[in-house]
């Protein structure tokens, strides 16, 4: 009886507890290393900018795409389009040629419709919030009692972040024999006259 | 030995197990009626077990969907891109694809060799093959005619880049003569996709854009 008591009072040498223990032990370890993976890759300053990359890659395309399109039957939405998709000197001269070109669109009844076939951004500075993109398109114009002509274009165009994401702020065709980062994109001719 | 003797050993074992069960699970005594001074004892116990359980659960669910949440933070496409997030990388690659297409389409009348050799050694797979059929059509018209092709890069754009892989957008300018004549400047646009193959960049998939 005596030896019964003291192994009650005693504390017990429960095998039980003692695994639970160690697996608490082996979970905790389990919570701290997934915290400390998930830390790490929240905190990855690549990451952020591989995503910021990727953001202004899809603003570039979809606005180099937007301002290679334009429907003469709806010149006033395809405008507010371009409107949209830039900003600064870009926005700005777009917005001081609106009229004529809406003029010039309506008269000659053309449809233009643009595809990107390739876009790459060449550089991010996503401090500054700027970056540069080179961008392959083709477009298809459509005129009245003409056959519909399909180019294919090179494109370099910049881009400035602002509260809305990313927008286009230069956009030019890249001339044959222009040299890499040496000129700074103007604005694009809408009619593509060049080459 | 005989049935008897194995009964009764077996009968007498029962009986030790019995005991030996009593002594390590005193619950059994009081679920009986038994020694009711532990019952506060057993109950602290379950207590204990209880938020152990608890503590162990929410350990692992914590650390299963941290380190799931870091798994879809780093497997995902923008983290897996290099392109310009790796400068370095990103620099090399443009570097040696631009190089590389600048060698292999550049001809001379008298280099046509040296054109060939270095098409053999940068471009691999597809690229090669097209390659191939396309040059040996030229090869003869460029002595015969004394035709020169230069071609240099005039921009470079990494659309996606890894340790093996990466895929690039580049704009070239294409300069060629016929025998002395005037010169004719071309534009073109290639995405190419290349592949490291030991420590250096091989193009092996031309496309024109």
């Amino acid at each position: 009886m005596r030896e019964r008591v003291r192994a009650l009072v005693r504390p017990p040498k429960d095998p039980v507890l003692a695994a639970a223990v160690a697996l608490l032990v082996a979970a905790l370890c389990f919570a701290a290393w997934g915290g400390w993976s998930w830390h790490a890759a929240a905190d990855d300053g690549a990451r952020a900018y591989g995503e910021s990359r990727d953001r202004a890659l899809s603003a570039a395309e979809q606005g180099v795409q937007n301002l290679n399109t334009l429907d003469h039957r709806n010149v006033a939405q395809g405008l507010s389009t371009w409107q949209r998709s830039t900003t600064g000197e870009l926005r700005k001269q777009l917005a001081d040629g609106r009229g004529e070109f809406e003029k010039q669109v309506k008269a000659a009844k053309t449809v233009t419709r643009a595809k990107v076939l390739s876009a790459a951004l060449y550089e991010l500075d996503e401090r500054a919030g700027r970056a540069g993109a080179v961008v392959a398109v083709r477009t298809t114009v459509n005129a009245p009692k003409q056959k519909p002509t399909t180019k294919d274009t090179r494109m370099r165009c910049e881009l400035t972040r602002t509260s809305g994401g990313w927008k286009l702020s230069a956009l030019a065709q890249v001339p044959v024999g222009d040299s890499a980062g040496e000129s700074e994109p103007g604005t694009s001719d809408q009619d593509q006259g060049k080459e | 030995m005989t049935t008897s003797t194995r009964d009764v050993d077996t009968s007498a074992e029962r009986t030790a197990e019995t005991d030996a069960a009593a002594d390590a699970d005193p619950a059994a005594d009081v679920r009986r009626g038994q020694r009711p001074w532990l019952r506060g004892r057993l109950a602290a116990r379950r207590t204990r077990r209880v938020m152990l359980a608890a503590a162990l659960a929410v350990a692992v669910l914590a650390g299963g969907l941290m380190l799931f949440g870091a798994y879809r933070l780093t497997s995902a496409d923008s983290a897996r891109n290099h392109a310009l997030t790796d400068r370095e990388a990103t620099e090399e690659v443009s570097g040696e694809v631009g190089d590389a297409l600048a060698k292999v389409f550049s001809y001379t009348p008298d280099g046509v060799r040296t054109t060939e050799l270095d098409a053999r050694r940068l471009l691999r797979g597809e690229a090669a093959t097209q390659y191939r059929r396309l040059y040996g059509q030229l090869r003869k018209r460029v002595t015969e005619q004394k035709l020169t092709l230069t071609t240099r890069v005039v921009h470079t754009g990494v659309v996606s880049l890894d340790d093996h892989r990466a895929r690039l957008l580049v704009f070239l300018d294409q300069t060629s003569t016929r025998d002395g004549g005037q010169p004719s400047t071309a534009a073109a646009q290639l995405a190419v996709t290349a592949e490291r193959r030991g420590g250096e960049w091989r193009i092996v998939r031309l496309a024109a854009r």
